[in-house]
């Protein structure tokens, strides 16, 4: 990965994390790594435990952010999700997965950024 | 937490006890039904969800699994959708669970929470004492038809939040009343009339003994004789529906969803005249989960096939069971199911492939080989079933433009119906109702012949080369003919009429 990507990647995190706060999301972990990979956020909302996916883009010319967390992404961040809470003894806690796209200007300033709440909702058959 | 609502869920013409079972849990949100669900139910998640959003409730963002239970039988319909987004609501704590267990509920939701019309109404409404039940909440435009069945309360309703508000009490719903006799009554009424039909008085009569002995008829006639007029004509000289056969028929009516909403019930006998391309499934009844056929839709009324020998040679080959036993076994891997098809059978035929061949007026170009081979599409066994042969002759003009009507089918209908007493009367002992379903047995008992029509049969026998299947048909039909004349004995003249319907016999053409 490039750089600047990672850049991006980082820039994006940092104003979702305090974009989660304004709209009353307890950040518990940031950037928590499991044998499957990393999960960008765990926070607290209600009596939810959410998982947060965050993606940013520069360029819209392959559509918005959220575009990108694909469904095989999905069930990668659901697996990441699974493992956490097995660790820590959550697993009849209620939970769920939200993807926070980050739009950043060239001048890597934040454009528009958007919440989808329980964005694995919808999905025929099982995840796992 | 767990919410159950009764339902219910059709399976032939009888419907059983279902309940949607519904626990929350956590976990990812995630909405699954089992219970042997076929797709339209499956796809009542997304209905569901959409109907309770647009309803003005929040959709729990919980693990959810619903059970229909019994497990075991297979769910076909989208009727569950209220009874399931009922119990998703419950297991919220929207709905208070105590006002729950009266009732029986079913109805398809819409995206925006409207309930809309669902099939088998009538048998869900039927099945309730069974299961103990009294109160049915249902989609509206399905309230007339349950509304027929007595003791039991039906409560029409238009959205999922009536019904949220209905059980818990913030709205009052009338229970919808209905005097299924006065609903019966009025809707007794045929647009047709025999007097429409102009001349043709032989074809009247022919159609007015098989109404009345319950003969199986088949019209010949060159196009355009009316016959198609004719046997549309029919049910209006049969015998009035009582109230039984008339829920017994909407009943099936009902599970193939051709009820309509502002009538509730049949008042009138059935006809049903299938075009010729239809298939064997169609006509008996059939399909993976068996729904019924164009014979089960014309019980107590009459199915009329028009161009008889166009129709494909296995379709007319199974209707011959359901002829005789008056109901069809429909056996499938998931399900054996049993719908009654008492009907009468009507059919109608040009008697070549060019249809002139009767026609004075016109000449006919087919060959005998044709013909033959035209003929020959009908099968012997089929021919069996059928007692009345009439032959329908193009109309003649001074008749076209006769300004007189003919008797009216109430006028025949009294004749017809004496007749049905008498043999209700005659076989009261032998569990038959009409002549057509004399055995051989049955025959020498009741159809008893004076010295003269014995000669007349004996002669018929001999020189028109008459069969032995055509000898018991004739004796059947020219019962009923002296039954029309109020005779004990068959007389010679009663006779000769009967053969004269058998003019496939008489090896007329061929």
């Amino acid at each position: 990965m490039g750089r600047e990507k990672i850049l991006i990647g980082k820039i994006g995190e940092r104003k979702a994390q305090g974009f989660l706060k304004l709209n009353g999301y307890k950040i518990m972990k940031a950037n928590y790594r499991t044998f499957f990979g990393e999960i960008d956020a765990v926070a607290k909302k209600g009596d939810f435990i959410v998982f947060i996916e965050i993606k940013t883009r520069v360029s819209s010319s392959l559509g918005p952010p959220y575009i990108s967390v694909t469904s095989q992404k999905q069930r990668h961040i659901i697996k990441n999700a699974l493992s956490y809470l097995k660790r820590y003894g959550l697993t009849d806690s209620n939970w769920r997965v939200d993807v926070v796209s980050v739009k950043l200007s060239y001048k890597y300033e934040v454009e528009n950024i958007e919440l989808i709440e329980n964005a694995t909702e919808d999905y025929e058959g099982g995840w796992i | 937490m767990i919410a159950k609502v009764y339902s219910s869920c059709v399976i032939g013409v009888d419907a059983c006890e279902v309940i949607a079972e519904t626990d929350t849990s956590g976990g990812l949100p995630n909405f699954h039904i089992v219970g042997l669900p076929d797709t339209a139910v499956k796809e009542s998640r997304d209905r569901i969800k959409s109907a309770i959003k647009n309803s003005g409730f929040s959709f729990p963002s919980q693990r959810i699994v619903v059970n229909l239970a019994p497990a075991d039988i297979k769910k076909e319909g989208a009727s569950f959708d209220l009874p399931i987004a009922l119990s998703i609501l419950s297991s919220e704590g929207v709905i208070d669970p105590s006002g729950l267990y009266d009732f029986v509920f079913s109805g398809e939701l819409s995206l925006d929470g409207k309930l809309k019309p669902i099939k088998g109404a009538l048998p869900i409404a039927m099945s309730l004492e069974n299961i103990n039940k009294k109160k049915f909440v249902l989609p509206k435009e399905n309230a007339k038809e349950a509304a027929v069945v007595k003791d039991i309360e039906v409560y029409p309703l238009e959205t999922l939040k009536d019904a949220v508000d209905f059980i818990n009490k913030k709205l009052d719903i009338k229970v919808l009343a209905l005097n299924p006799e006065q609903l019966f009554r009025k809707s007794c009424k045929y647009r047709k009339d025999f007097n429409d039909v102009k001349g043709q008085e032989h074809v009247k009569r022919g159609l007015e003994i098989a109404a009345a002995g319950g003969h199986n008829v088949l019209l010949i006639g060159p196009p355009g004789s009316g016959k198609s007029m004719l046997a549309k004509r029919l049910p209006t000289i049969l015998s009035d529906m009582t109230l039984e056969e008339s829920l017994e028929t909407s009943k099936i009516h009902s599970v193939a969803g051709l009820l309509s909403p502002n009538k509730g019930l049949l008042g009138t006998r059935p006809f049903r005249s299938p075009h010729h391309t239809i298939s064997d499934a169609a006509l008996v009844g059939g399909g993976t989960n068996p729904s019924p056929g164009e014979i089960s839709l014309a019980h107590n009324g009459v199915l009329f096939l028009d161009e008889l020998p166009e129709f494909k040679r296995n379709v007319l080959e199974v209707m011959r069971q359901p002829l005789e036993e008056g109901s069809v076994t429909i056996a499938r891997v998931s399900n054996t199911l049993t719908y009654p098809s008492k009907f009468m059978l009507v059919a109608a035929m040009n008697p070549c492939p060019c249809g002139y061949f009767t026609d004075p007026k016109r000449e006919c170009h087919c060959t005998p080989f044709q013909i033959q081979t035209y003929l020959s599409k009908i099968s012997g066994p089929l021919l069996d079933r059928i007692d009345i042969h009439l032959e329908v002759p193009r109309l003649k003009l001074e008749h076209l433009t006769d300004k007189r009507r003919g008797e009216p089918s109430m006028e025949i209908r009294k004749r017809v119906d004496k007749v049905r007493d008498i043999q209700k009367t005659r076989y009261k002992d032998d569990g038959i109702y009409f002549n057509a379903h004399l055995e051989s047995k049955e025959l020498e008992k009741y159809c008893l012949l004076d010295k003269e029509s014995e000669d007349l049969l004996k002669l018929a026998i001999l020189e028109l080369g008459i069969s032995a299947r055509a000898y018991d048909k004739i004796l059947k039909v020219s019962r009923t003919i002296a039954d029309l004349d109020g005779k004990d004995i068959i007389e010679a003249h009663h006779i000769s009429e009967a053969i004269s319907y058998r003019s496939l016999d008489r090896n007329l053409w061929g």
